[in-house]
């Protein structure tokens, strides 16, 4: 009994042994001939890109494309199907395999990446794609749009330009777009008998008429995501063009995050926890503020959460100039994709006149091409995208956020409107950043 | 082990050296446990010298992109958001431990007083920690909100003028306020941690002889000399083993960390911990050299403090 236990057993020990050495070698590192990848590999144009612009015909693309992206809401995954749907009858020889991602996405793609197998296609948030363009993850598109001849200038240059890399080039062409504006609760600006402020000097004087009571007259983040687009207005800045230089230590800048400050100092603004919400568009919705500077994701969730909140949208108050942020989102071909071409199609498609008209036209997103009209009710926050700043920087920018949100959460909780903390720690977040 | 291989041997015919037999024998064990020690190899310690190697490198998204020695090292020591994600760290451990510890002793003498309804006390102690800790951290943060249930049960008890006094207004954002958010944090963490911990204590509280007690009540002593001179003591085993459980996890903690503060461990890297560092440096900033490096750094200091604490305990107990 025994004897043939322990044969069995040997054996078991070899085998193991054996396959343990074969796939011992498979999760080595790389070692010694891991050649740092990264930037510096060439990221290959698409194999079948012909010389001629005539020449490319996308009827004559076949094959398999993975997609994939994030879904906040049935309404958009609804929008999406509908869109892809008319992809499909449009271009019959390729096969759209949709793989929405439901866990937390750059995660999710971190993995994909690092394993080399990428979706063909997916969505780049514009405050990540620095980052990825950097990691060489993302492929070029320049060369492939000058080669097949698609037509870039239709799109907002304040969307577009967030997937440029340092290089010059386009990494991804914006699905869609959105821009901060103005939305205030039309019933306690009409009971203050005031219009909605056009400028900094009309938003000081309508914030001490409606703070009254209980009611701010604002929810304000303390995030730079929202604060930015007053330090833009005001003539301040981050960096330089070229984002190779640190400019955010000027006055302009120091003194739009000194008025930033005075609205919570003085009573007139609170952040979106300091009223018990997740953030402002609650606020609004709840009536316990007048006024918050969000974006066309605000539509949605009233329509849903607060029906009986009435309000309406304005540009952005001008400072020195106009300006306001402008997020977006774009589609973005992996660097390590096997199916280029069919997922180029699908890109221009998604990306071209016809299926951002298709997607847009729900109201369910704003469009990034001039050429295609805004869904009624969106005029404003789609036509504001012509004084927009890309909410797009530089690698590692993360850090300088975080360290500008710190900074301004500690002068908020002291009460303060003292600029100098928050410009000296974004100002040498920046530098790190820009160090690396 | 030993005592298979005397019953063994002890039937074999001569022929074959005693040594030959160990050999077999060994080879026989070995191969009964060869699966869980390649996986243990290859998942825990592959992954940590893996690490350790990717510490090494700048380290992007799609592999080595440069090597830089300890270059990664010097940039984490050089960084004052891991320095603030260490204070914190260490912050939480030095106050959660001993609390959570006390909190489940405390639990644990009264649930083993024989009381009516044992069963019960100890399931009901014990159910904050079936929770999932996202779940329950959702809870505590809508709690915790400004209009939420503990400010609003505060107003209603008249406690409003002693938090006044103490600077905390009536709507306080207990989570959003970088003085308070880690203590709420480390709160919620004792109050669930606690049901395990009592769970433990109770399993050495019931190993101590009803002799020593008796013996005890005879001497006449009270109910407080008898746990601080008898109870307490004869736990040291149980302090050494709850102790190192509950320092390694402290050091561990995360999620109630993400899902209050977000990636930031907003407000003001307040809830930032070593882990959430380590998170963001590589989900975030895809810098997962410099992750590592933090990883290999965090390693460092749990197996110290570890060590130390055999030290503190005295040796690992025979239990």
């Amino acid at each position: 009994m025994r004897q043939p236990i322990r044969a069995v057993a040997t054996a078991a020990v070899a085998i193991l042994i054996f396959s343990a050495c074969s796939s011992g070698a498979t999760p080595s590192p790389s070692g010694g001939g891991a050649s740092p990848s990264g930037v510096s590999t060439p990221v290959s144009a698409p194999a079948s890109a012909p010389a001629s612009t005539s020449a490319f015909d996308p009827q004559s693309i076949t094959g398999t494309v993975v997609l994939s992206g994030w879904q906040s809401t049935g309404a958009e995954g609804d929008a999406l199907n509908a869109t892809l749907d008319s992809f499909k009858t449009a271009y019959p020889n390729i096969t759209l395999d949709y793989q929405p991602i439901a866990t937390d996405y750059p995660t999710a793609m971190a993995a994909k990446f690092s394993s080399g197998e990428p979706p063909d296609l997916f969505y780049v948030d514009s405050s990540v794609a620095p980052d990825w363009i950097d990691q060489g993850v993302l492929q070029e598109l320049d060369t492939t749009a000058a080669a097949r001849g698609f037509d870039t200038s239709q799109f907002y240059p304040g969307y577009l330009d967030a997937f440029k890399g340092p290089d010059g080039k386009t990494y991804g062409y914006p699905k869609d777009g959105n821009t901060l504006g103005m939305a205030y609760n039309t019933d306690m600006l009409t009971a203050a008998g005031i219009q909605p402020p056009t400028n900094w000097t009309e938003l000081a004087a309508a914030a001490a008429k409606l703070t009254t009571g209980n009611q701010k007259a604002f929810c304000l983040s303390h995030t730079l995501d929202r604060a930015l687009a007053f330090i833009y207005q005001n003539g301040g800045s981050l960096f330089s063009d070229d984002k190779k230089t640190n400019t955010v230590d000027s006055p302009e800048t120091a003194e739009a995050i000194k008025t930033y400050l005075g609205f919570f100092q003085n009573g007139q603004a609170a952040r979106p926890a300091d009223l018990g919400d997740d953030w402002c568009g609650k606020a609004l919705g709840e009536k316990k503020v007048a006024m918050i500077f969000e974006g066309g994701w605000l539509d949605p969730f009233m329509t849903s959460s607060f029906p009986d909140t009435k309000y309406a949208w304005a540009e952005m108050p001008m400072g020195k100039e106009k300006a306001t942020l402008g997020f977006t989102v774009s589609y973005s071909i992996g660097a390590d994709s096997a199916n280029k071409d069919p997922a180029w199609v699908l890109l221009t498609y998604l990306t071209g006149p016809d299926g951002m008209k298709k997607w847009t036209e729900g109201g369910i997103a704003n469009p990034s091409r001039k050429d295609v009209a805004p869904a009624a009710g969106k005029e404003v926050l789609v036509q504001s995208a012509d004084f927009a700043k890309p909410w797009s920087f530089i690698p590692g920018f993360s850090k300088v956020s975080d360290a500008f949100n710190n900074a301004m959460t500690t002068q908020i909780e002291a009460k303060s409107d003292d600029p100098a903390p928050v410009v000296s720690a974004t100002s040498s977040a920046i530098d790190t950043a820009l160090g690396q | 082990m030993a005592a298979v291989t005397v019953g063994t041997s002890s039937g074999r015919s001569a022929g074959r050296g005693i040594r030959g037999e160990r050999r077999a024998e060994m080879l026989t064990g070995l191969a009964f446990v060869f699966i869980p020690l390649l996986l243990y190899v290859f998942l825990y310690f592959g992954a940590m010298v893996y690490a350790a190697y990717i510490s090494l490198w700048r380290w992007g998204l799609r592999g080595p992109r440069a090597f830089l020695g300890v270059h990664n090292y010097e940039q984490v020591f050089g960084d004052p958001i891991f320095w603030k994600a260490v204070t914190n760290t260490l912050y939480y451990v030095a106050v959660w431990v001993p609390l959570t510890m006390a909190l489940g002793l405390f639990l644990a003498v009264i649930v083993n007083q024989g009381l009516r309804g044992q069963t019960f006390f100890r399931a009901a102690f014990y159910f904050p920690t079936l929770a999932s800790s996202a779940a329950i951290t959702v809870v505590w943060i809508f709690l915790l909100q400004p209009d939420g249930l503990f400010n609003s049960a505060r107003a209603v008890a008249g406690l409003n003028p002693i938090f006044q006094a103490l600077g905390y207004t009536d709507n306080f954002n207990w989570l959003g306020s970088s003085r308070t958010a880690m203590n709420a944090i480390i709160l919620l963490n004792a109050w669930t941690t606690s049901g395990t911990v009592m769970l433990f204590y109770l399993t050495f509280l019931q190993q101590i002889s009803r002799d020593i007690y008796e013996a005890a009540a005879i001497d006449g002593a009270g109910a407080w000399q008898t746990f601080r001179r008898i109870t307490f003591p004869l736990l040291r085993p149980a302090h050494f083993f709850v102790a190192t459980l509950l320092v390694i996890g402290g050091f561990k903690l995360f999620d109630q960390a993400i899902i209050a503060g977000g990636r930031g461990g907003e407000p003001s890297n307040s809830l930032t911990t070593i882990v959430l560092f380590i998170y963001r440096s590589a989900i975030t900033d895809s810098e997962f050299g410099y992750a590592a490096a933090v990883g290999v750094v965090l390693f460092a200091i749990i197996f110290t403090l570890t060590l130390a604490q055999r030290r503190i305990f005295g040796e690992a107990p025979s239990w």
